[in-house]
């Protein structure tokens, strides 16, 4: 994953946000981070910002589900029930809910990892340093590959 | 209302009873009437037996006298034997007559007069016998003209004459008795008659008053026993609508709580982390120049933020333990049931086989003995016995050797298990207590957060099954498990 790819964190916990932003630069990652405290906002970036994903900006979303004006499902409904790019972006769910039918249901939407934020804090910092470590080895559409 | 019904009903009673007894004093009356009129019958009767008696005697006198003309006149034998059978029956006949009349004393006064005049005349006749059977003829005829014995008959015909006119009048004077005892019969019959039908009439129209009310009320009884059904199934939808409530709040609840749990504890993560470099800096300032090191500082990052981070650390770990707590409870509550067929000395040896390394280092034993089968959900069953059981080993009384009995019986359609220790057992006022969420009974000694039995208890509860603990102070504790022997789902 280069450079070019813009992490875009929807997360409603400031506190969070800060916590997962630490341990993302902690596991070397430095990609631009956009991050929204509600869907509404984080939506119209999605769909409409010129350097957006849906006008082909790399991206890859960080989708926290439980969010005060909608439901995060709901935002990845959108993501991946439309016609553009955007439904091509990697969405990775990242938050509290371990529950069995709100995991399938996100798999059922599209969603390409899930992942529990651990309430104990090293697990929690632990698991979000390996996904920085998983996010510097995947690949993002329409990111130019590094050479 | 219930005062007026009470009312009516003792009234339709009595008048009920009123009118049976009215219908038995009438068939009385009735009885009596009947009785009265055949004592009538009877003395017409008798007073008819008097005449033909009378009417008998008057006949044989004339036959009689006639015989005697006859033997007089003809000498014939046959008229001799004609008046001596006459003359024979004659008493017989007024005995008859004196019988019938003992209780008349005018009557009895003629038949004495009779009796004197036919004796008389039985002279005059055996005269004439004697007379005629000697041959003098003339004698005879001439003594039968002036003997007085026909003045003697004229006598006789009068007296009978007046004892058959005493008895005419008796006769009509019972004639009318009779006729208007038959009246009276009559009257008392209609009068009877009335009663039976007004009295069964009432009944009937009582019968028929009672029967159309229990039929209404059976009918509303039926719509209201509907009712009632319709009613429970609404509190039903009502009462698991709630409770469904109280499930995803709780759950949400936990679920949200655990948001800023995460925040708490990573920022005292932080906290710490940042306190190793800010420590290394003190160490390097107190070695370099220690007075710029104040007291407070060293202490400060060496004592208080250290401690300040520790409490806050096992708080929120307790917190975050309590909360997945909270969470498992709403979530068993949540998970749908699935009834098996259960073959339960095998899922308690299971649980026993899991324990085997914890009582073995114990020393303890756990004995399984009859354990009836049931059909339930195998996940609830599993967690309800293996916490029972973990818990016996868990509260044993250390210096006693640890003994655990599981067993089971079956109670009609249900099914009892127990798990029976010897251990440290519970204090009897803390027998409720130790099901509550959180809460924890006897010496603290033992990891736990309160939450197994209360666990036990909510899935118990919706196997709709009970549990209940039989315990005293260092005596062990019997915790017993009543589940459906058939669960439906």
């Amino acid at each position: 994953m280069s450079q070019h790819v813009t992490i875009v964190m929807i997360e409603d916990d400031e506190g969070h946000a800060r916590l997962i932003e630490k341990n993302i630069r902690r596991a070397g990652i430095s990609n631009p981070i956009r991050h929204f405290l509600e869907g509404t906002s984080a939506v119209d970036y999605l769909e409409n910002a010129p350097e957006g994903p849906n006008h082909n900006g790399p991206a890859l979303v960080l989708l926290d589900l439980n969010l005060p004006d909608m439901s995060g499902t709901d935002i990845l409904a959108r993501i991946k029930g439309g016609d553009g790019a955007l439904k091509r972006t990697p969405v990775v769910v990242l938050t509290t809910t371990d529950d069995k039918v709100e995991i399938q249901r996100c798999y059922d939407l599209g969603c390409n990892v899930y992942i529990t934020k651990p309430v104990n804090y090293e697990s929690f910092a632990q698991a979000i340093r390996q996904l920085g470590l998983f996010l510097s080895v995947i690949q993002v559409p329409g990111d130019e590959p590094t050479a | 209302m219930q005062i007026t019904d009470r009312l009516f009903n003792r009234l339709v009673l009595s008048a009920v009873t009123v009118g049976f007894v009215a219908v038995l004093l009438a068939g009385f009356v009735l009885f009596a009437t009947i009785q009265r009129n055949q004592e009538f019958n009877r003395w017409v009767d008798h007073t008819y037996q008097v005449q033909q008696a009378l009417a008998d005697f008057r006949i044989q006198l004339e036959r009689s006298e006639t015989a005697r003309r006859g033997y007089i006149l003809r000498r014939d034998q046959r008229y001799l034997a004609f008046l001596q059978s006459s003359m024979r029956e004659l008493p017989e006949a007024l005995a008859q007559v004196e019988r019938l009349t003992i209780d008349n004393p005018a009557q009895q006064g003629r038949v004495a007069q009779i009796r004197t005049l036919y004796e008389r005349q039985l002279a005059f006749v055996q005269e004439s016998e004697r007379l005629v059977s000697a041959g003098a003829i003339p004698q005879a005829v001439n003594r039968f003209r002036n003997d007085g014995s026909i003045e003697n008959i004229i006598a006789l015909r009068d007296i009978l004459v007046e004892a058959r006119a005493e008895e005419q009048k008796l006769l009509e004077v019972r004639t009318a008795q009779q006729t208007a005892g038959q009246q009276t019969l009559l009257w008392v019959m209609i009068v009877c008659g009335l009663l039976v039908l007004g009295v069964a009439g009432g009944s009937t129209f009582v019968i028929f008053q009672y029967t159309r009310d229990l039929t209404a009320s059976r009918r509303s009884l039926t719509r209201l026993n509907a009712n009632l059904e319709g009613l429970v199934e609404e509190r039903t939808v009502d009462l698991r609508r709630a409770n469904d409530e109280i499930q995803r709040f709780a759950y949400i609840v936990s679920h949200d709580l655990r948001s800023p749990l995460v925040n708490i504890m990573g920022f005292t993560a932080e906290l710490e982390a940042a306190n190793v470099p800010l420590g290394e800096l003190v160490d390097r300032v107190e070695q370099a120049n220690p007075d710029l090191l104040s007291d407070d500082a060293r202490s400060a990052v060496r004592i208080e933020l250290p401690e300040a981070t520790g409490f806050i650390r096992a708080s929120t770990q307790k917190m975050d333990r309590l909360i997945n707590a909270i969470l498992r409870l709403s979530r068993e509550g949540r998970r749908v049931l699935t009834a098996e067929p259960l073959d339960m000395t095998a899922l308690v040896e299971g649980i026993a086989a899991s324990l085997k390394h914890r009582t073995d280092e114990l020393g303890a034993t756990i004995t399984i003995q009859a354990m009836p089968d049931l059909v339930s959900d195998r996940v609830a069953v599993e967690q309800i016995l293996s916490n029972l059981i973990e818990n016996a080993v868990k509260y044993l009384k250390p210096g006693r050797v640890g003994r655990i009995f599981v067993r089971g019986r079956a109670e009609g359609t249900r099914v009892v298990y127990e798990v029976e220790d010897n251990g440290r057992g519970i204090d009897p006022k803390d027998h409720e207590r130790v099901f509550d969420l959180f809460r924890r009974a006897g010496t603290q000694d033992q990891p736990g957060e309160g939450i197994g039995l209360a666990h036990v208890r909510a899935l118990a509860y919706r196997l709709g099954g009970i549990i209940s603990c039989d315990s005293a102070l260092d005596q062990g504790a019997t915790f017993r498990l009543s589940l459906p022997a058939v669960t439906t789902t």
